[in-house]
């Protein structure tokens, strides 16, 4: 059953990234990413890591993916300049694909350490034992994470950030007390003669 | 003695920083360097003094440890012998000499100041590189000497050509340093030390060692390293094939010609050969082949001064000729004959040159010899003095060059080694060719009709004393050097403790010598002395009395003289093979590689308007991502396709 | 945790607390005391210099969980990275005022990103590594894109991004590819069982190639060397002269913690790898760097051929060897610095001395510079006595010494190629008319600067093994 379930998501995980890379829409493709996001949950799931199975859907597909969606809709981008020189890079780039697939290939099929996945009990929270480690062991690890997000904060603000001078912005009262005269001028010009 | 050596080299510096970079008048600028120099000059006299006639012990100190890494010590030192004392006199003499000179005939150019600095620099490295005791100074030296060599070739660098020469003499220097370089690097494989003395000490050890550089194939150690170190001295003093800078170097002004392209720097290979006569003399292959090659270059290099028009390159290719001689010398084990004829042609040649270019003074920079000639009447002093430098280069019974050309000629005859039979008969015709160029130079420039025009004939007048002078000076060597040195360097024990020449190979043997009359006499029934006369006989057939005749023969051999106008192909080869070739490589890179894949879409965009910036570059940067990452996805497939499935 | 530990950590503790406090501070500075930002980060980039000198260790240390080393190797890049950050911020200071985007972001990410370099340089754990390596990244992209309004910053920082995290990308999948073999990802635990790894030798090595490339990209080598050029070029120059410089070592600490502290086991596979990067790096860089108009450009050929000579010294695999090449990233940092800061110099608003004709006759405006620039452009052509043919010297005897007498040939041979390019910059300095007239503008503490680094490559040439011993000690050595 469990070898089943396996195969099922598995074979659903591929068929959802091929198509991510083969549609021609974006959106399809975003939603076609959330789809391959949901497989992989699902074997995460099969392993007993249901932490990381949650996060994955909260975080991925709860947060990122929806923020993609919305700018692949904000930017309207035009599919067929993506596509533009596909076909011409199509050749060697398959070759070159397949080349490190076939190298990747015989090197896991030819003779890999046997492991077995470790089997826990079943009231072993990993939530509860991340938890445990993710502040004593994987301190400073997790410091370094919570520096690179800052950096990225100030990166963020730092290039899209416009000082108020440069800003334009409206001022309503302004808006209210404008009159006629700066708006409109009225110009008297001399008829067009006939012809 | 330590404080004088220190003072010898350091003076030129001295003159040359503060000529150089403190933005000096002229008059300070020669003062100082002429200081300098002159300095350097008579301390070098008193230590060849004290060395020689005082008894002076031989000078072997290292002065300061620069680094040691692992058991390779990087040092500075002196050795001073008498081999080095003697180079020291000649360079610091004629350096001097041309110091003066150049008061005259840099008169009116801008560049006066930074002269003075690149030729007291010059004085400094030659220095250095003389009195060096170890490899790794002789190589800075070595270097040193040709970075002021390219920049003084360039001097003049609004001249095209000027720069053109500059850039050739810097590439065909590479070649002859690389293999310099190699010799060095091999010498501290195998001797594990750069010190000459340690060197030496230790020939005996390697003396049978082979290595493999193809493998199966085994190599003398001593042939490979002789023979790399030669490479180098082919490349500074212009042996063929790598000839092919000096001529072109006359593109510099005149007396860094006298100086650096005649009498110094190019004998730096001949006095490096003989210093390294230990190694030399463990490998008779080597020494053919510098016997080959000196041969070569003493013969064919002559042939050209025939047809040459300029009366610098007619002068220049007559250096490369002697040079050959000298080399041929080192060949044939003659060390001692071959640093008696590099000091004798320093005199000559550097006086040689310094006539032509008062020569040129006068003529208002017109270097053409056909545009001349009848100026025996109007400049007597360098007429006098460029008689006097073609007598001592032909070897006329007496002068300079006829002791140490005829010792050379001698010697080549003697000696038993592969080549030796064709080196004595190129050596014997070179002396009649040397002498045909000579007095062709001297009759078309000096006798004959009157060829200028009429507004330079009304100014013909002799330089002022600042240009004469050092030609009377150097005109006196030029005379009496050769008589006065040959019994103590060629017979004497002069050189008993600098230059080691294996017994059997030795053919200057003290009992064979009976003073410098005999050695006239005993000449004057060899064939050389008949040769430069016929020489001279012929040269004053064509161009005195039978004028019309070297036109004919031209057109009769109008081949022949296609080859030699051509320089023998050499320049078109270098350009079509070597030039032509890394060209090709270089704009294939550049614009395969390069300009089409990276510039072609890259923001260079400064010169560019910005509609082409917005333009092309939005279309071009997903392309060149796409090709980037590509790039990087493909190396990674190669390094797993190399690494791991291999 | 405990507070010897903390004591351990205090350089990167300071640093991160003072490059915070100065993120502050400047949010709420007006824009005419700007200055304060820029004198309090280099006033924290002296204070962790002080520290990393005062707690100088003597031997290799492990803290927090195996995941932080000190080691004076560690020790010695970190002093080199503050002091060298320390300089580039001197040299940007007036370049960013001219320029009107004087900005204290400029300075914050600056430290952000020396903070990135230092946990690289100290780490002992791929996480770690791999942490490090992304703040150093992300702030570096950020950098590089902050002149807004140039396009040609923006698309260097597009491309830098995009390709930097590929190669993260590949880098990750190499260490998870070792991660799933071993199970660890400390690199002690790592060393030891790839020791008993020897039948999955296939296997090991396919991660090992992932890692290498890595590796090759943040250093710049040939062939994952496209971003160099084009990054170099198209980011403003003081930005170029902070990627070009510190960042190559604490690159170089990531090479060896991961090469070698890591997998030693596996050198000999790694060298072969080493072995092709440093010769194409050496040929592409030496050759293509001829045919160049703009110094920047040209300095970035220059850069991808001293990587491969660096590359030189760590594939010979053993510690004289890195003791060599450590001195070549070293000396090669200051020369670059050396040589951007000159470009800094020179340029003002509306200027960039960019190429390479803008130094015709540099020696007519000015001998001094001019005579600097020479020390420096000798110094990378590798001319005794300077500093860079020491480098040069000690990577090819190193090799000589472990018996790769061809492989020192060929590098001899390209160093003579790549000799050409730096003449050509010195001929013009010396041999052509200047174009440009107009005086240059410098401030004194440029001029001061600049000299000082200039006179430091001739002197440290001058006396190579007070470097030397320094690198030496390094790997206990001496």
């Amino acid at each position: 059953m469990i070898k089943f379930t396996f195969y099922f998501f598995s074979i659903i995980l591929i068929f959802a990234a091929m198509r991510l890379i083969t549609v021609r829409n974006p959106v399809h493709a975003a939603l076609f990413l959330v789809l391959s996001f949901f497989s992989s949950a699902s074997i995460w799931l099969l392993l007993h890591a249901e932490f990381l199975a949650i996060a994955l859907i909260l975080v991925y597909v709860g947060a990122v993916m929806v923020l993609f969606l919305f700018v692949v809709m904000m930017l309207d981008i035009n599919v067929t300049m993506i596509r533009d020189g596909f076909a011409r890079y199509m050749p060697v780039a398959t070759l070159v694909g397949v080349v490190i697939l076939v190298e990747m290939g015989l090197v896991i099929f030819s003779h890999l350490p046997e492991v077995q996945p470790v089997v826990m009990a079943a009231d072993v929270s990993n939530t509860k034992m991340l938890g445990q480690v993710l502040y004593t062991i994987y301190v400073y690890p997790f410091e370094i994470a919570a520096v690179i997000l800052l950096v990225a904060m100030v990166a963020a603000i730092a290039l899209t950030h416009i000082p108020r001078t440069r800003m334009k912005y409206q001022t309503p009262s302004h808006q209210v007390n404008v009159r006629r005269q700066d708006r409109v001028r009225l110009v008297k010009m001399p008829t067009e003669p006939k012809d | 003695m330590q404080n004088i050596y220190l003072t010898i080299v350091f003076a030129p510096l001295v003159g040359a920083v503060i000529a150089g970079l403190f933005g000096v008048g002229r008059r300070v600028a020669h003062t100082v360097t002429i200081a300098g120099v002159g300095i350097s000059f008579a301390l070098s006299a008193y230590a060849f003094y004290k060395l020689v006639f005082a008894g002076g012990e031989v000078f072997n100190e290292t002065l300061y440890t620069w680094a040691v890494a692992g058991n390779v010590k990087l040092e500075v030192g002196f050795l001073v012998d008498s081999l080095t004392a003697l180079m020291m006199v000649v360079v610091t003499f004629v350096s001097w000499m041309v110091h003066f000179y150049t008061i005259g005939y840099m008169r009116d150019d801008p560049g006066y100041q930074r002269f003075f600095s690149y030729i007291s620099l010059f004085t400094f490295s030659m220095l250095m590189l003389v009195m060096s005791n170890n490899f790794l100074q002789l190589f800075f030296g070595w270097e040193a000497v040709g970075l002021v060599s390219y920049l003084l070739i360039g001097f003049w660098f609004t001249r095209e050509t000027a720069i053109y020469a500059n850039l050739k003499a810097f590439l065909v220097n590479r070649v002859g340093d690389f293999g310099f370089l190699l010799g060095i690097a091999a010498i501290l494989m195998f001797f594990d030390s750069l010190n000459y003395t340690e060197v030496f000490a230790q020939v005996d050890v390697h003396k049978d060692t082979t290595m493999q550089i193809i493998s199966g194939y085994d190599w003398s150690v001593m042939t490979v390293i002789c023979i790399l170190l030669f490479i180098g001295a082919m490349g500074k003093s212009a042996q063929v094939p790598l000839h092919v800078w000096l001529p072109d170097s006359m593109e510099g002004p005149t007396p860094i010609s006298a100086l650096i392209h005649a009498a110094t720097m190019v004998t730096a290979g001949i006095f490096m050969v003989a210093r390294m006569s230990p190694l030399f003399e463990l490998s008779e292959v080597a020494l053919s082949f510098v016997l080959v090659i000196g041969a070569i270059t003493a013969l064919f290099m002559g042939f050209l001064g025939l047809v040459q028009n300029d009366i610098k390159r007619v002068v220049a290719y007559s250096t490369l000729s002697q040079l050959g001689y000298m080399t041929v010398a080192l060949g044939a084990s003659a060390y001692a004959a071959g640093i008696f004829h590099l000091m004798t042609h320093a005199f000559f040649k550097a006086l040689l040159f310094l006539g032509a270019g008062s020569v040129i003074i006068a003529m208002h920079h017109e270097q053409d010899m056909r545009k001349m000639g009848g100026l025996w009447k109007y400049m007597p002093i360098t007429y006098i003095t460029a008689l006097i430098g073609s007598l001592a280069l032909i070897g006329f019974p007496g002068f300079a060059g006829f002791f140490s050309k005829d010792a050379i000629i001698e010697a080549v005859h003697h000696a038993d080694r592969a080549g030796a039979t064709f080196a004595y008969y190129a050596v014997l015709f070179g002396v009649f060719i040397t002498a045909l160029y000579s007095f062709r130079m001297f009759f078309l420039v000096f006798h004959g009709k009157e060829r200028m025009d009429e507004h330079t004939r009304s100014h013909l007048h002799e330089p002022s004393a600042v240009v004469t002078w050092p030609l009377i000076m150097l005109a006196i060597p030029s005379v009496f050097i050769g008589g006065l040195t040959i019994e103590a360097l060629l017979y004497g024990e002069y050189f008993q403790n600098a230059i080691f020449v294996t017994p059997e190979h030795n053919f200057f043997n003290p009992a064979d010598y009976h003073g410098v009359w005999g050695f006239v006499v005993h000449a004057l029934g060899q064939p050389p002395v008949w040769l430069a006369g016929a020489g001279f006989g012929t040269a004053y057939y064509l161009y005195m009395s039978n004028t019309e005749l070297p036109g004919r023969i031209k057109d009769k051999l109008e081949w022949l003289h296609g080859i030699l106008v051509d320089k023998y192909g050499f320049d078109r080869f270098n350009e079509w093979f070597f030039a032509g070739g890394s060209r090709g490589i270089g704009s294939f890179l550049w614009q395969q590689g390069d300009a089409k894949i990276i510039d072609g879409g890259l923001v260079n965009g400064s010169a560019k308007t910005v509609n082409w910036f917005s333009g092309v570059i939005r279309h071009m940067q997903t392309g060149l991502l796409y090709h980037y990452a590509f790039s990087m996805i493909l190396g990674l497939a190669l390094l797993l396709g190399i690494f791991v499935l291999w | 945790m405990t507070l010897i530990e903390l004591n351990m950590l205090m350089p990167e503790i300071i640093l991160l607390s003072m490059a915070s406090l100065i993120l502050i501070i400047d949010a709420f500075l007006p824009d005419d005391l700007r200055d304060l930002t820029y004198q309090l980060s280099q006033g924290t980039l002296i204070g962790v210099g002080l520290v990393i000198f005062s707690t100088y260790p003597q031997q290799t240390e492990l803290a927090l969980h195996g995941m932080f080393v000190t080691d004076p190797m560690g020790a010695t890049l970190k002093l080199f990275i503050v002091g060298i950050v320390f300089f580039t911020f001197l040299y940007s200071r007036s370049y960013l005022k001219e320029r009107n985007f004087f900005k204290g972001e400029y300075f914050t990410l600056g430290l952000f990103a020396t903070l990135g370099m230092l946990i690289m340089v100290s780490a002992h754990n791929m996480l770690v590594i791999y942490l490090g390596l992304e703040l150093l990244s992300l702030s570096l992209y950020a950098m590089v894109a902050m002149h807004r309004d140039s396009q040609s910053a923006t698309e260097a920082a597009m491309k830098y991004f995009v390709l930097g995290a590929i190669a993260s990308g590949i880098l990750l999948y190499g260490m998870s590819m070792l991660y799933g073999m071993t199970g660890t990802l400390d690199l002690n635990e790592l060393s030891q069982s790839l020791s008993t790894l020897d039948e999955y030798h296939t296997a090991l090595v396919f991660g090992l190639v992932f890692i290498v490339v890595g590796l090759a990209f943040k250093l710049g080598a040939v062939p994952f060397h496209m971003w160099v050029p084009d990054v170099y070029q198209g980011s403003p120059t003081s930005v170029t002269l902070f990627i070009s410089s510190a960042p190559k070592l604490a690159a170089f600490a990531m090479v060896m913690r991961l090469l070698v502290d890591g997998m030693g086991h596996l050198h000999s596979d790694w060298q072969d790898m080493l072995i092709l990067l440093s010769i194409l790096s050496m040929a592409i860089g030496n050759i293509v760097a001829i045919s160049q108009t703009n110094i920047k450009r040209m300095l970035a050929y220059s850069t991808i051929s001293h990587v491969g000579f660096l590359l030189l010294g760590i594939l010979t695999a053993d510690k004289a060897g890195y003791a060599a090449s450590m001195f070549y990233v070293v000396s090669y940092a200051l020369m670059t610095l050396g040589g951007f800061g000159m470009i800094l110099l020179l340029s003002r608003a509306g200027f960039e001395a960019e190429n390479i004709s803008d130094y015709k006759g540099l020696n007519e405006r000015n001998s001094w510079f001019a005579f600097i620039m020479l020390i420096l452009m000798l110094s990378m052509m590798g001319v005794p006595p300077m500093l860079g043919f020491w480098a040069k010297f000690s990577v090819v005897m190193q090799l000589i010494n472990s018996g790769m007498l061809w492989l020192a040939i060929v590098a001899v041979l390209f160093a003579v190629i790549g000799a050409f390019y730096y003449l050509r910059i010195i001929w013009m300095m010396y041999f052509e008319k200047p174009e440009e007239t107009a005086p240059i503008e410098d401030t004194m503490d440029m001029r001061v600067a600049v000299s000082a680094n200039g006179l430091l490559v001739l002197g440290l040439g001058l006396m190579p093994h007070t470097l030397m011993t320094i690198c030496l000690s390094a790997f206990s050595l001496v």
